[in-house]
């Protein structure tokens, strides 16, 4: 079981590989913060599995904050664009 | 029994994941990136999450944080993603030149 935690783990990293590819190229700031958007869920589950794999609770703590604040971070990015959001 | 329930759900996440990945990165313009990105993110993250729980026990720090994360997904990625949009459509991001509807005349709803 924990042997597939850690393929589920990595399988996440390598499915967020096409996303690296738009926030490098990506034409306007919007579609980086997308590309952001995405990545940083999938950051979020890799961390889990990875939590799961290694029986250290303390990094589901960071995933928890990965979460909570990879959105902070597109809010700013769409307030940024129009400053009268928010 | 419990690595089959937790592989197949790890695995029709993770399809719907790279389709939410290829989708980002071959669409032609933002706003179907946009439209790429919202579902098949919450619906990919969603199985995986269920996995985790299936697979670590119902009453661990890991159901409490999973549990935690999938409401955080089902909040604010619709958020998120309808602020990135709304904010590139008022100033002017580009559509595909395929798009069919085009409103700038109508203004946002009061």
């Amino acid at each position: 079981m924990t042997t597939l935690f850690l393929v589920v783990a990595v399988a996440e990293v390598g499915v967020a590989l096409p996303l690296l590819v738009r926030m490098a190229v990506g034409p306007t700031v919007g579609d980086r913060a997308v590309a952001l958007n995405a990545f940083s869920a999938q950051a979020t589950l890799s961390l889990l599995f990875f939590t799961a794999f290694a029986s250290r609770t303390i990094y589901l703590d960071v995933a928890l904050w990965t979460s909570s604040f990879s959105y902070l971070g597109t809010l700013v990015w769409a307030r940024l664009l129009e400053p009268e959001l928010l | 029994m419990r690595e089959v329930v937790v592989g197949l759900l790890c695995a029709v996440g993770l399809f719907f994941s790279l389709s939410g990945a290829v989708g980002i990165w071959r669409m032609p313009d933002l706003y179907t990136r946009i439209q790429a990105s919202t579902k098949t993110i919450t619906l990919g993250a969603l199985p995986v999450l269920a996995a985790l729980v299936v697979g670590t026990g119902l009453l661990t720090p890991y159901t409490s944080r999973a549990v935690i994360v999938a409401f955080l997904l089902l909040v604010l990625n619709p958020a998120a993603s309808h602020a990135v949009a709304r904010a590139s459509y008022k100033t002017g991001t580009p559509q595909w030149e395929g798009a069919v509807t085009h409103e700038p005349e109508q203004g946002p709803r009061s």
